[in-house]
This record gives C-alpha cells, structure tokens and sequence, in this order.
C-alpha cells in the first residue's frame, strides 16, 4: 500500500495490518490528503519495529469530526499533544479557526505538552494507545 | 435523571465532591468553599509560580514561561560565600486563583481565574494571556473578549476573568455521548476542566484521567 511515510513529522504509519477496506470520510469532508510540504526538517525513518523510541498510537474520531484514513501511527515517544494534534489537523486540513482536542479513556484531554510515552505506559494497552480526537469551534 | 450535557447544581456539586476526593489522594490542592448565604459553593485551587525576568534580554526571551525556572539559571554566581552581586534577573511570585462555579443561565460550570503578585497587585490580562499555551493563543488572539472577560464573582464579589461558558455545552456534548457509550459515570468537570484548564496554564494531573471515567 503506497500510503506515503510521514518521515518529514517523525510520524509514519504503521506496518501492522490496517486492513479497512473502504476509505471511511465523513460525507461533509472530501478525502484528506497528508500534507504534502514538510513544514518540519525530516527525521531518520525508524522502522516501525523499534518499538522503544516509538509506540503505537490508534486515533478514533469522536463526533462529526473527519476519520482519517490512516489511524494507526508509529509515533516517537517524545512527541507531545500538541504535536499530535497539529499534525492531525495538517492532514484533516482544519482550519486555524477550528480547535482540535484529544482524549485518553474518551475522557480526559491530557495537557499539550505531555509526550505520547509516558501517556502510552499509563494508559496503553495491547500493545498501543487509543487517543480520540474532537474537532470544535470552541472558545467563542 | 437526565444524563445530558446539561446538569443542575447538585449534580454540579456531586462531580465536583468525586473530584476533589481525587485532588486529596494526590495532594492536587483543591478545595470546596460554600458560600455563606446559600447552599451555593464552589471549587477552588491556588497555586504559586515564580515569574523569571531577566532585565539584561528582555526582547523575546523566556520572560514568561509556565514552568517555575531553576534559580541557578537567573541569578550570578556570588564573589563571595556571603555576598550576593547584582543579579540579572528579578524573580517575582505570582499566585494564580482557580474557581469552578457553576452557573444557572447556561447550566454548565464555569472557570473564573484571577493572577496576582504577593503584594496584591493584580496582573493584567495581557499577562495572563501570555501564559496561555501557544495552541490556544491563535484562536484566543483572534476574538480574545468572546472569550475571557472580567466578571464580578457570583460568591465574592470580586472581579475575576472568566472563560466564557456559552461554547461549553458545544464542546462537552460529543466527547460525553462518546464517552457515556462506554461509561456512564464519566466525570463531566474532570473532562472539562482537563480541556478549558490550559488555556488559562492550569494542567490536571494524568492521574485525574483514570478518575475522570471511573469504571467501578
């Protein structure tokens, strides 16, 4: 499958079967496209299989926020909420007006600058971490 | 009951009692307060941070930084054991109020904050926006007075600057239909305050998230 590697935000996709057959978009949005400029500085592409300094992270949308196509990431231990949530919505292509809010347990949104690791050891669980995210035109 | 995204006063005062209990086991610092008048109260939190200076750079430099800065980084070393130079740097506490109340007209509670230097002077909003974490300034910045405003406190009397509430139901309502799929005793003001909190640079603890969906 020639889903292109994330390389340029230290994200790439992961090799584990993600096997959905159908694309699944909200009818609302088109088919989102990953970014295709690197606003960051590629990194070294880590194979999936390093798991120490990546984890596993499986991203599902909560309310009528788009679904990605891809939800499974290989994600760098260190990279914070905040960088999750600009790269998601890069690649849901949100505008600046439109906030985006992650969960862990579908409840708690961590702070922006907590890194994924140390999310991952305390609520990860086979083998990855569920975030949900939510988009919304919060704060007025 | 009706479990919607709306709730009364004393389902307001349940969830806020369930979160305090969590605040105590992990010595987070917050507290109910009643007001004298009526059964009303509200949740309150103080905290202390130091605000580094540094009058030498002044331009764009780390002046306002969320975390407290170790001293070690601001002040000159001394020429001797007993003396202290001329540091570079002016440290200035600054405590910071958080309360949770809850308001009738939108039936959602509601974050009134206020910052001040010890001596009392209070700190502008200016100041406070800028220790608002850098993915929330956008938005903020673009129609900052929808937003934060500064209101009397229903209970003190006092002014405070408010999150306005008016979007809140708007936020809450799809990550709590998720959520309530699951488990029906989600926390409402645990979600809520692990949301609005940052923008206002107050963060909860990771460990409110177990507690925010208590599957017991």
């Amino acid at each position: 499958m020639a889903e292109e590697p994330e390389s340029a935000l230290q994200l790439s996709p992961s090799t584990a079967a993600d096997g959905e057959g159908p694309t699944e978009v909200s009818p609302e949005t088109a088919t989102p496209e990953p970014p295709s400029s690197a606003a960051v500085s590629p990194g070294t592409e880590e194979p999936a299989g390093d798991t120490k300094k990546k984890i596993d992270i499986l991203l599902k949308a909560v309310g009528d926020t788009p679904i990605m196509k891809t939800k499974k990431w290989a994600v760098e231990r260190t990279r914070t909420i905040q960088g999750l949530i600009d790269f998601i919505k890069k690649f849901l292509k949100l505008v600046a007006s439109e906030q985006l809010f992650i969960y862990v347990n579908q409840s708690f949104a961590p702070s922006p600058d907590q890194e994924v690791g140390t999310l991952y050891e305390c609520f990860g669980s086979d083998g990855k971490l569920v975030l949900h995210y939510c988009k919304s035109q919060a704060w007025g | 009951m009706e479990e919607n995204e709306f709730f009364g006063e004393k389902t307001f005062q349940r969830y806020c009692a369930e979160f305090i209990k969590h605040s105590q086991q992990i010595g987070d610092g917050w507290e109910w307060r009643t007001s004298k008048d009526s059964s009303d109260g509200y949740m309150c939190k103080m905290h202390f941070q130091i605000k580094n200076e540094t009058v030498v750079s002044r331009a764009g430099t780390s002046a306002h930084e969320q975390t407290c800065l170790p001293m070690e980084e601001a002040l000159e070393l001394p020429l001797d054991d007993f003396e202290v130079t001329e540091s570079t740097a002016t440290n200035e506490v600054i405590k910071y109020e958080y309360h949770v109340l809850y308001s009738c007209s939108y039936q959602v509670p509601v974050l009134y904050f206020r910052a001040s230097f010890l001596d009392g002077r209070p700190l502008a909003l200016k100041d406070i926006w800028e220790g608002v974490h850098e993915c929330y300034k956008t938005r903020l910045l673009q129609g900052p007075w929808d937003t934060i405003s500064q209101q009397e406190h229903p209970i003190l009397g006092q002014p405070f600057f408010v999150l306005h509430p008016c979007k809140t139901n708007e936020f809450m309502t799809p990550v709590l239909k998720n959520s309530r799929k699951i488990n029906r005793n989600v926390n409402y003001i645990t979600s809520w305050l692990s949301l609005v909190g940052p923008v206002v640079g107050l963060h909860l603890p990771l460990s409110y998230a177990g507690a925010a969906s208590q599957d017991e």
